[in-house]
């Protein structure tokens, strides 16, 4: 009997044995976790993004110098006006599936996008073209700002002169699908899907591996035959993965820097790069006791950033002068936010009538965010403010937060395409607010003016100056504490050539990488 | 035997109801939003109550709970709000590795709860039993998560004998660490359990007429104590095996396993119910079925269970 128990138990751990072929030139990376969907229409994700920049492609995507530049489109073409966009499809663009791709496919991905069909939580993302809101809300047939006057010529047109609109079709979710293949897969398009990107998906077992193979159809293609993506959440596991050369490129977890720092071989695999991040503490500006400005910049000078940048997080980020990174947007001295001086801080809560009662500070449960808190709760309490912690898990917390219930919450904004409009117009324009993204619910109709002119400026310049505009009202009103950037630390095996830092992972095609032989 | 089989069988049908109804309950009056987590930073009102009518969040509950009965009726468990993927492909996907793991960790439980039970009962008070005392309650007082991190340390890091993680597309080798750290909890449990079912046994007059008879020692303790002894011992495999299938949620996310427990675990932290709602039915199914193997297994080990 015990006998044939063991054979049984043997045969259940063998079964499915199968060793991985050796895959020569594979690139081998981490995902920290399973991307939820592939369909560009859905794709909210991180890890979705990542691998949908690899798989996809949009009539522009982001340039070595973070701005828009052609990718399926041969040339693209503004009007005088800012209103009309005109892109002409390379002769040779084509599906992973070898078939064309053409000025139809890009007319149905978008208007799949914006369909109230399709419920896309990026319909946003093509929102500024004229005759998207009808469509989306089912008042038309079709979106009357696209227009396709033949195969290779696709124009768009927006209701309003808008900037950044070519930033925004950088995002996976403007990448354009092929309307059989969608058709033929219906809500499975996800699992299976195929675009017109660097390389295509060869397998991909959810929750364990995906791997991606060079579509041989993509112009100027990747110099690697595969990537591989093994899904690793612990970032324990992925380091100690690495460290044994099983993983070629991997961004490091702060826990992990100190241990890559003692070592001398394993601090020279490192480099570090400030992100396209913004991390702040929120007040709820539209009730008491945040509603008043002074007690907005009472907490700003209470905190000393730059002391909780080194202490609590290794040095690994750079104090925040306002909303918007200095890396898209170089600081100016005008919009500089509230420095730490306990003192001021101190004389503006005499200024609004004293320390409110308790104030509840929430924050998304991790070691991480209860350190930062805590010394933020110190320094408060050091000026007289009683802060009283509130601990949740991520769902809950986010659920708390577009109720309004924190008085102040701990939270970042991470970039979805590289223009300065991304960290100003979600964030503090009043048609935001809740849950689209001002969840702050400041209101200001100077910050609203202040957008709409910036954004409706074609000329990069020029927007660049009316966005500084906006920041230096929005350091003024203070709806957020500014409190530092986080930088990102990659660790690169030797073997790899050609690695480039992306802040936005959606941004990287994986074309410029290759490897070492030998 | 098989109208018990059959009378169980239909007894289980209203306590997987039961549990469907205690779960869907729990689970609405969770707070946490599942379409805020599934929309991102930017999430326009409008889109919001698209997807909140699309997954039939705007109905009352309890047409959404009669909806989900309808749905198990037509032999379906939904489809995640997240992946778009059915539940129940993702279950029957994730299964057998939760089964190899189940099964790999409870040989290693057995083989090692079994030979330090029997020689602490046998040798009792000696060397030996002080000595599996020991290793019993380290390895009853040890943390999964902890086990599993020196394991991996020691075997894949500093000795690089084995994988740190990963399913290995089958490889035996990245069964063993998971399988050491699941299995060592139940091993300690099972020698204690068996040390004092054998020593209760061993004082039996049958065991001293088999001796009587010139039986061998290993014949008299192997076939005629631990046999007897298995009831225990076999209740508490059947536990310990039914909440393996239940997925290890430790072991699984430490070990990158595809299984069931970190399936669970990610349906959970997202409130993506249709996942909730599935892994708990699957779990309590699979309890009532090896629950009814255990029964079943008494009346084979022991023939005055068999007459009853």
């Amino acid at each position: 009997m015990m006998r044939r128990l063991i054979a049984v138990c043997w045969v259940v751990a063998l079964c499915g044995c199968a060793r991985a072929p050796d895959a020569p030139n594979t690139l081998r990376l981490r995902l920290d976790a399973d991307p939820s969907t592939l369909d560009p229409a859905r794709i909210v994700d991180v890890s979705g993004g990542e691998i949908a920049g690899k798989i996809f492609a949009g009539l522009v995507r982001v340039g070595e110098t973070g701005e828009p530049v052609p990718e399926l489109a041969a040339t693209v073409a503004v009007s005088d006006d800012g209103l009309v966009y005109t892109f002409v499809l390379k002769d040779e663009a084509r599906f992973s599936n070898g078939r064309p791709l053409t000025s139809a496919d890009v007319r149905y991905s978008f208007e799949r996008l914006l369909s109230p069909k399709t419920a896309s939580p990026r319909r946003w993302v093509l929102g500024r073209i004229d005759g998207a809101d009808d469509y989306a809300q089912g008042k038309a047939g079709s979106v009357q700002g696209i227009e396709t006057p033949d195969e290779n010529t696709v124009l768009l047109k927006l209701e309003k002169p808008f900037g950044p609109f070519l930033s925004l079709l950088t995002m996976p979710n403007a990448a354009i699908v092929p309307q059989e293949v969608v058709e033929a897969w219906g809500e499975d398009f996800g699992s299976h899907p195929v675009g017109a990107g660097p390389f295509l998906l060869e397998s991909w077992q959810r929750d364990v591996r995906l791997v991606l193979r060079r579509n041989p159809h993509y112009s100027d293609g990747p110099k690697l035959d595969c990537m591989e993506y093994e899904i690793i959440p612990e970032d324990f596991a992925a380091s100690s993965e690495f460290e044994t050369g099983n993983l070629d490129i991997l961004q490091l977890s702060p826990a992990d820097i100190p241990r890559y720092n003692a070592s001398s071989r394993l601090r020279s695999l490192v480099t570090s790069h400030v992100g396209l991040n913004t991390y702040y503490l929120g007040f709820i500006c539209d009730r008491a006791p945040f509603d008043d400005v002074r007690l907005r910049h009472a907490v700003s000078h209470a905190i000393d950033r730059q002391k909780i940048i080194d202490s609590v997080l290794a040095g690994s980020a750079v104090v925040a002068d306002g909303p918007v990174p200095p890396t898209i947007l170089p600081a100016a001295d005008e919009r500089q936010a509230p420095g730490y001086d306990p003192k001021v801080a101190i004389r503006l809560i005499a200024e609004a009538g004293g320390a409110p009662e308790t104030i509840g500070l929430y924050l998304s449960s991790g070691r991480e965010e209860l350190s930062v808190c805590e010394a933020i709760q110190e320094y408060l309490r050091k000026v007289g403010l009683d802060v009283e912690l509130h601990m949740l898990e991520w769902s809950s917390f986010k659920d708390a937060v577009s109720r309004g219930e924190p008085d102040i919450f701990y939270l970042s904004w991470w970039a979805d395409y590289p223009d300065p409009e991304n960290f100003l117009f979600p964030t503090f324009h009043s048609s935001n607010w809740g849950s689209a993204g001002n969840r702050s619910r400041f209101a200001s109709p100077e910050v609203d003016a202040a957008i709409e002119t910036a954004v409706a400026e074609t000329d990069a310049a020029t927007r660049a100056d009316g966005y500084a505009q906006v920041e230096k009202l929005v350091v003024e009103a203070a709806p957020w504490v500014f409190l530092w950037h986080r930088k990102q630390f990659v660790a690169v095996q030797p073997r790899v050539v050609g690695f480039r830092f992306f802040p936005i992972r959606s941004a990287d095609r994986g074309v410029q990488l290759s490897l070492r032989e030998g | 035997m098989y109208k018990y089989i059959l009378r169980r069988v239909l007894v289980a049908i209203p306590t997987l109801l039961g549990v469907t109804i205690v779960t869907f309950v729990l689970m609405k009056s969770l707070p946490g939003n599942p379409v805020e987590a599934m929309i991102g930073e930017r999430a326009d009102p409008q889109v919001v109550e698209e997807i909140r009518a699309q997954l039939g969040m705007d109905r009352h509950v309890v047409v959404q709970y009669t909806g989900y009965l309808w749905l198990l009726c037509r032999g379906e468990l939904g489809r995640s709000y997240f992946t778009n993927v059915p539940v129940a492909r993702s279950l029957m996907q994730k299964f057998p590795n939760t089964l190899r793991l189940a099964v790999a960790a409870m040989a290693v439980a057995v083989a090692i709860g079994l030979v330090l039970g029997v020689v602490s009962a046998v040798k009792r008070d000696s060397l030996a039993d002080r000595f599996s005392t020991i290793v019993a309650s380290l390895g009853i007082s040890t943390p999964v998560f902890w086990l599993g991190l020196i394991l991996i340390i020691v075997f894949a890091n500093w000795l690089g004998w084995l994988p740190a993680g990963g399913m290995g597309d089958g490889r035996l080798s990245f069964l063993v660490l998971p399988a050491i750290a699941l299995g060592t909890r139940s091993a300690a449990y099972i020698a204690r359990i068996t040390r004092s079912a054998m020593i209760e046994v061993l004082s039996q007059d049958y065991i001293r007429t088999a001796r009587a008879k010139g039986l061998s020692t290993l014949r008299v303790n192997l076939r005629h104590a631990l046999r007897n002894a298995l009831i225990p011992i076999v209740t508490l495999v059947g536990v310990d095996f039914g909440s393996y299938l239940n997925g290890a949620v430790l072991t699984e996310t430490i070990f990158r396993w595809d299984g069931i427990g970190r399936y669970a675990m990610d349906g959970i932290a997202g409130r993506d119910y249709p996942v909730i709602l599935g892994t708990v039915l699957f779990g309590a199914a699979v309890f009532v079925v090896v629950n009814l193997m255990v029964d079943v297994s008494y009346a084979w080990l022991d023939p005055k269970v068999r007459r009853r």
